[in-house]
């Protein structure tokens, strides 16, 4: 207890520019933390809708073959792999349900395992009849079947399995069926029957989570709204707290008598460096506005953007008005149809010109700005407006072929409250 | 019935004055969860397009490549359905734009047309693949606006229609027009699975939704207990100011301090800061050298004598004049301290003497208190008072109170400064 470390990070919360690189600032990572959570959140039930999609397409695959029973030179195989396709299917689903939505890795080896070998049942099964699309049943359910696990195993895990499903019948039809006029549109179609489910599937899950991960981002960011006009980021009473206890420490050991008066130099410079970081933190820690910690606190409107608030404007918004102008920007940034976008956004706030004629009620009016860059006007989302509607009087433009909006957002006066 | 709670709540938004904007606290409540579910209805309806369309896409693009395999359709045939199949993928493409339901239906009437056009001329004997063939268009070129239609009864109807049409023309493609082919049912397969889909997935949405909204709550609250813990940790300046003073004292390596007294101040500092560690409140007791009181309303008098002893060992002297017992509030005291030392502490480096009165007098609205030193002084227009810190940790904190502070000085003959806060 004789050596006190420096404290070795900035204590005063996120800054603009430095997100994803170097070690992520404490709330920048409580949130990806919450985030990851999102990842599972309400797929569970989606799992059980998967489930409900391959059952009603086994029924149908069932239905189909027992229609075709008297066909089969040897029907037993084929019924064998439906046999085991339903058990492995119904056994997956139960497995699931009891182990809380999980499906561990030898599970789903297991499970694959299983599958391929109805395929190659079925497969063998139709192999007289030269021409598998037309009678391929159970090995095309078998692609259904691996819908069931989207939810639950990376979705490049589904994907390859589907893909050696889909080389499968694509040797299986080269080597086995004749391509005809005639039996051509079959065999695609089947192809596509037992590959395409999978591919849907995972397109489908990925874009739920990245739907929840965006709500949830938008809801944690949302709870900025409420704040005081100056408040402390989500972590500043922590970095405060350690400030303290690590001066307590320092003050303790000099007391007892652990450090020798008087101070090496290392000491005095660590007690220094408290000292700063301390009045710093009472100083500086409340200069900040809600909006600020609103995009530093955000996955999706830290990276696109930047702000401009110089003389802390945005505290005096009323809740409605954050309210719409959080609402207005996220969704600017959010609207976006492009997976990766190039959108970003710049908000300036101030300065306050004072006005000719005063305003009633001594109120004072804000002006806000939001350049953008990739945003086509007449592509903006009528909600939007409807948000910026309830910040204040706007106007719009184009600004190098991108959206501007002027905002003319009237406040109370500081000053008078 | 769908629609009822959203007039409803519509309705008690009309109802808030917008002049005002403000609100009953279950109008605002109930208006900023409509708003969320807006937003997320919103990504929701996307995600149902975007699904819509790659299962779209692809059913069209199996049947493109099935009619243009040699002899499955007439040349003439082929090339006649090839624009209605380039309308479909349109209007597929342009689904999650705007205008879902009006897409929808276009879509739709595209592809019942290549169904037809594909089958011209009626009179003859289809081939038979051409069912095969145009089965992935319509279990899901044309079944996938199901996933989007699924939301009210009107457009389920339509879905209906829509799948029996699909089907219909299907099976006309089909050499045996009675009998209910494999291609038939998988053209109801298509529909069922791609309702099914939609209606789940919209089912999801609200489910993850709640949980979200839950999650968000709980961190709201987190954030006003971060905020209210930093607010407890920063209003309790006194303390963090004589933990400052002593930090200083040990970054010069406490020369010039009597070692056994830094070692006593310092004990009472770390004892202070354990206490705002444990407690709820800063509740430095009265006892030792720092008499920060818990209490709400402190007399002064013991609390002076603890600047005074704070400011004697770092050797500036201190002399008190006039009445000690006054109670203030403790932020109004907190602030009252506060701006006084900082004066002290500019006496201090600044004056060039080491000595220093403050005299304090009350009346019956106001505490006063006057700094006086016969140090060097300066020029009051010469030298910008931010220079001191002094706009900003002494006039700031004592308006945040309700008091003021005035300067008086000028070169040679020594600075005053009045202090004033309200009882």
């Amino acid at each position: 207890m004789t050596s006190f470390l420096r404290p070795d990070e900035n204590t005063l919360g996120v800054i603009f520019g430095r997100r994803g690189k170097g070690g992520p600032p404490g709330v920048a990572k409580a949130l990806r933390q919450a985030s990851a959570r999102g990842a599972t959140l309400g797929t569970g039930y989606l799992g059980v809708g998967a489930g409900v999609l391959s059952a009603i397409q086994a029924l149908y695959g069932v239905s189909l073959f027992a229609s075709q029973w008297s066909v089969y030179p040897d029907p037993w195989p084929a019924a064998l792999a439906w046999v085991l396709y339903v058990a492995a299917f119904v056994t997956a689903l139960v497995t699931m349900s009891v182990l809380g939505d999980r499906f561990p890795v030898w599970l789903f080896a297991i499970y694959l395992v299983v599958l391929a070998a109805s395929v190659a049942l079925d497969f063998f099964a139709i192999w007289p009849l030269h021409n598998i699309g037309a009678y391929a049943t159970a090995s095309v359910s078998a692609g259904f079947g691996l819908v069931i696990v989207v939810t639950l195993r990376r979705g490049r895990e589904v994907l390859a399995s589907a893909g050696v499903l889909g080389i499968a019948f694509i040797v299986a039809i080269v080597l086995d069926s004749h391509l005809t006029t005639a039996t051509f549109p079959g065999q695609l179609n089947t192809l596509a029957l037992s590959v395409l489910p999978t591919v849907i599937g995972v397109f489908v899950v990925r874009g739920f989570r990245r739907m929840v991960q965006q709500e949830l981002d938008r809801v944690l960011v949302q709870s900025t709204v409420s704040a005081p006009r100056f408040a402390v980021g989500m972590l500043a009473s922590e970095e405060l707290a350690r400030l303290d206890l690590a001066a307590e420490d320092l003050l303790e050991s000099v007391a007892t008598g652990r450090t020798k008066l008087k101070l090496d130099p290392k000491t005095a410079s660590v007690a220094a460096s408290l000292a700063t970081e301390l009045r710093l933190h009472l100083i500086e820690g409340r200069r900040e506005t809600w909006l600020y910690h609103a995009v530093s606190e955000s996955e999706m409107l830290g990276k696109s953007v930047t702000l401009s608030d110089k003389g802390s404007l945005a505290g005096l918004l009323d809740s409605n008005q954050r309210d719409g102008l959080l609402s207005a920007v996220w969704l600017l940034m959010s609207d976006s149809r492009k997976q990766q976008s190039t959108r970003t956004l710049s908000l300036t706030l101030g300065p306050v010109t004072t006005p000719a004629e005063r305003l009633a009620n001594n109120q004072i009016k804000v002006p806000i700005t939001i350049t953008t860059t990739d945003v086509q006007r007449n592509r903006v989302d009528p909600a939007i407006w409807a948000s910026i509607s309830r910040v204040g009087r706007y106007s719009d433009s184009t600004e190098r072929s991108s959206l501007r909006v002027d905002i003319e957002c009237v406040v109370d006066n500081p000053a008078d409250q | 019935m769908r629609r009822t709670p959203l007039l409803f709540f519509n309705r008690i938004r009309n109802i808030v004055p917008p002049s005002t904007g403000v609100a009953p606290p279950f109008v605002v409540a109930i208006c900023e969860h409509l708003d969320d579910m807006e937003l997320i209805a919103k990504e929701r309806d996307r995600l149902l397009q975007r699904t819509a369309r790659f299962l779209g896409l692809s059913g069209t693009l199996l049947t493109l490549i099935s009619l243009a395999f040699p002899g499955v359709v007439t040349v003439g045939a082929f090339v006649s359905t090839i624009p209605f199949l380039l309308l479909l993928a349109v209007c597929l493409f342009l689904l999650p734009r705007n205008h879902p339901l009006l897409w929808s239906m276009l879509g739709i009437a595209a592809g019942l047309a290549a169904l037809v056009v594909a089958r011209l001329p009626f009179s003859g004997t289809p081939s038979p693949s051409l069912a095969s063939a145009l089965a992935p268009l319509g279990a899901a070129g044309i079944a996938c606006f199901a996933i989007v239609l699924v939301s009210s009864v009107l457009r389920i109807v339509l879905v209906v229609v829509a799948a029996a049409a699909t089907t219909l023309l299907v099976q006309l493609a089909a050499p045996n027009f009675g009998a209910l082919s494999p291609t038939t049912l998988a053209i109801i397969l298509g529909w069922v699975l791609s309702a099914v889909l939609g209606y789940w997935l919209s089912a999801s949405v609200p489910r993850a939704a709640r949980r979200i909204y839950s999650i968000g709550k709980a961190h709201r609250a987190e954030r006003q207990a971060s905020e209210t813990e930093a607010q407890r940790r920063q209003g309790a300046r006194l303390l963090h100011d004589t933990v400052l003073a002593t930090l200083t004292l040990l970054a010069h390596s406490g020369v010039g301090v009597a070692p056994e007294a830094l070692r006593q101040q310092a004990s009472e500092d770390a004892r202070l800061l354990r206490q705002l560690r444990l407690g709820a409140t800063p509740t430095p007791q009265a006892a030792g050298n720092y008499n920060l009181t818990p209490v709400e309303e402190t007399p002064l008098g013991t609390t002076l004598e603890s600047v005074k002893q704070r400011f004697g060992r770092m050797g500036l002297e201190v002399s008190w004049h006039g009445t000690g017992q006054v109670l203030l509030p403790s932020d109004v005291l907190d602030a009252f301290l506060l701006s006084l030392a900082e004066c002290l502490e500019n006496v201090r480096r600044h004056s060039g003497v080491t000595q220093a009165h403050v005299t304090i007098t009350d009346d019956a609205t106001t505490v006063r208190a006057m700094v006086t030193d016969a140090g060097v002084g300066f020029d009051l227009d010469g030298i910008d008072e931010d220079k001191f810190g002094f706009r900003e940790s002494v006039i700031g904190r004592l308006r945040e109170v309700g008091g003021n502070a005035r300067l008086f000085s000028s070169p040679g003959s020594g600075t005053t400064v009045v202090l004033e806060v309200p009882r």
